[in-house]
């Protein structure tokens, strides 16, 4: 009997790590592919071991092609969104927190209702009200700038630019944000920050040595969220940016794909192999917060 | 009295048309720990919090040695405040807790460190400074949040249920430490508990509150042997006084309280005149009562329910007719429930209160 329990136990568990195995390799497969793709002197389409190994693919995509531009863009307008939602974030997660006011539910539901809409569906008034900011901005800042006035406009400007970009993706990632960090100060007791007024704190030094510390795991977790999610934005990039000098890494590597004659696997895997490090960076960061912020609060 | 340290005059305070603070009036002399207690919600700590300034006062005067401090800032008072979370932060030591106050007032560091160090050696802290709270135990973190309070050098040390936090065999350990440091440091205090031992064993006054009202404001032992009311007799004493209801008769020139139970006692010595036949209260501590062998010496007969043995003493509790009532004995007593009883009390620790709760005056 208990031979038959015991065979039958092996069975099982034969069957859970097969299918967990074969669900791994599936999953694991385009990283391998691209893994050694990105080092391979003559990629395909198809998984192989490469025929030679080199690096040529890399130094091809920061070289020949504009990898540093593409890779700066990206890191410049994502890092610039992430640095906005933390201040932003933080600011209103705390307000959102202690505040009573009756409409503080309602809000938090509709920038959830945001959140959950499709952003793609908003697209077309999203850049109608851009193109006006745009157009107004044009109109002021041709005159005072001539003809610098495309260098400010690919700066400054909503469309083509990298403020527009910064903003949408800003405002894209602001509601979760906020209500991780509404969360998060719903766990942080008041008494800190009346202890710290009994001490005779400012309230910008309540903020900077006594809130900010506190908060730190949750900013750094809503911050992590922010940058993830804006560093593999895609559709937004594509819209909003057409000039070749503000072109960012995804769409370096769209574009590096649609080539129609040459279809060069070991360029695009290389390319894509570098648009995944920051990601994976960030996410290696993002588990030590994560779990932090969310297994409750701050522990005195 | 000489100048009072705090003084509360007419102090009230409402939550939008919900009134939580009605007038209070009391002073804090020089030196004095003053326990405010109270059931939960009965605006205690509320009241403390507004000594503190860190919630508005609606109306009256917060007079601090001598000056209204209603709007002066709560960093201004000269006052500390211990939490009852003890409010430390995680992010620093303990030796930078202990002296963040001072290093906010960009007191110079080897100042602050000789002031952490004076603290922490009075609070034996001392091996501790590099730690952080999460690092300590219960009473250690509790011992850095005074050091917090009173390297301040305040004049008034304000403390919200410190001690709540605790388990018991701590709890009496810091009760003694906090009087030790009041006895050594001499600081005006105001301590907010719930527990009535508590208050007891600590204060030098008491405030008892209830709905945001001063029921009494005495010393302990005035609080125990003459509350004014119903609530401060069943509110201060553990165990609880047995308040009986009944109605006042007379027995020929002795005024007696007849209780609903059926029984009588005789009230000699008091004024009642007038009074015949109004519904009263009967006031009495279970150490009051005791049971006897002889029927003749007991003042009414009652059913054991509850024993409760101790070993140095007994607690009974006894019903008779709708009445439930504890009795405390002496030593131990084997009882079991079902059992009669005669039950004796003593004539002359009678509390006697009228319909509306108020003492009768002997």
């Amino acid at each position: 009997m208990a031979e038959v329990r015991s065979s039958r136990t092996v069975l099982t568990s034969i069957t859970a790590y097969g299918t967990l195995i074969v669900i791994s390799i599936f999953c694991l497969l385009p990283f391998v592919w691209m893994a050694l793709a990105s080092v391979d002197s003559n990629a395909q389409l198809f998984l192989k071991w490469p025929d030679s190994w080199t690096l040529d693919n890399y130094s091809r995509v920061f070289n020949k092609e504009d990898g540093y531009r593409w890779f700066g863009n990206s890191l410049f307008t994502v890092l610039s969104a992430t640095i906005l939602v933390i201040i932003i974030s933080g600011l209103g997660g705390y307000a959102l927190s202690r505040s009573r006011a009756w409409w503080k539910q309602p809000f938090l539901y509709a920038i959830l209702l945001i959140r959950v809409l499709p952003s793609t569906a908003l697209l077309v008034p999203l850049y109608k009200i851009l193109l006006g900011f745009n157009n107004a901005e044009g109109a002021v800042v041709r005159p005072l700038f001539g003809s610098a006035s495309r260098q400010v406009m690919q700066i400054f400007g909503f469309i083509d630019g990298y403020l527009g970009l910064i903003i949408v993706l800003t405002a894209g990632q602001l509601p979760l944000a906020l209500w991780i960090m509404k969360v998060f100060f719903d766990g942080v007791p008041k008494d800190f920050e009346e202890a710290a007024i009994l001490d005779g704190a400012t309230l910008v030094q309540r903020i900077r040595r006594v809130l900010i510390p506190l908060a730190l795991p949750g900013l750094a977790a809503a911050g992590l969220f922010t940058f993830m999610s804006a560093w593999g934005d895609f559709l937004l990039p594509l819209i909003l940016l057409s000039s070749a000098e503000l072109s960012t890494l995804p769409l370096g590597l769209f574009r590096a794909f649609l080539r129609v004659n040459e279809i060069d696997y070991g360029l695009l895997a290389a390319i894509a192999v570098v648009y995944l490090i920051p990601a994976v960076i960030a996410f290696s960061f993002a588990r030590r917060f994560l779990v932090q912020t969310f297994s409750g609060g701050v522990k005195g | 009295m000489s100048t009072p340290m705090i003084e509360l005059k007419g102090v009230n305070k409402r939550y939008g048309h919900v009134q939580v603070i009605h007038d209070v009036d009391i002073a804090v002399a020089d030196g004095e720990f003053t326990v405010f207690v109270g059931p939960s919600g009965c605006g205690k700590s509320t009241l403390l919090r507004m000594i503190a300034g860190l919630e508005t006062i609606d109306g009256g005067d917060l007079v601090l040695n001598g000056k209204r401090i209603n709007d002066v800032p709560p960093d201004q008072r000269g006052i500390a405040m211990v939490f009852q979370s003890y409010a430390l932060y995680p992010h620093m030591t303990v030796a930078q807790n202990i002296g963040f106050s001072l290093d906010l007032k960009k007191v110079p560091k080897a100042e602050i460190s000789r002031e952490v160090g004076r603290v922490a050696e009075l609070l034996q802290l001392s091996e501790l400074l590099d730690r952080r709270p999460a690092a300590l135990s219960g009473g250690q973190r509790q011992r850095v949040a005074i050091g917090r309070a009173i390297i301040k050098r305040p004049r008034v040390i304000l403390f919200d249920e410190p001690l709540s936090n605790l388990d018991a065999a701590l709890r009496v350990q810091m009760r003694a430490e906090l009087q030790k440091l009041h006895q050594e440091l001499k600081p005006t205090i105001v301590y907010v508990t719930h527990d009535q031992v508590e208050a007891m064993t600590m204060a030098s006054r008491i405030v008892v509150l209830n709905q945001g009202r001063v029921e009494q404001w005495d010393t302990p032992i005035a609080l125990y042997s003459n509350p004014v009311n119903t609530f401060v007799a069943g509110f201060i004493g553990s165990p609880k006084m047995n308040l009986l209801s009944g109605t006042l008769g007379a027995d020929g020139d002795v005024t007696s309280f007849r209780a609903d139970a059926g029984w009588s006692v005789p009230l000699p010595g008091r004024s009642l005149a007038g009074k015949i036949g109004e519904r009263v209260t009967l006031g009495i501590r279970p150490e009051e009562i005791r049971p006897v062998d002889d029927a003749g010496k007991a003042d009414f007969a009652a059913t054991v329910a509850i024993v409760e043995r101790l070993g140095a003493e007994t607690y009974l509790n006894v019903t008779s007719g709708d009445a439930t009532l504890l009795v405390r004995v002496q030593g131990d007593l084997a009882m079991s429930p079902g059992e009669p009883v005669q039950l004796a009390m003593n004539h002359d620790a009678f509390h006697l209160f009228d319909q509306s709760g108020r003492v009768i005056a002997a």
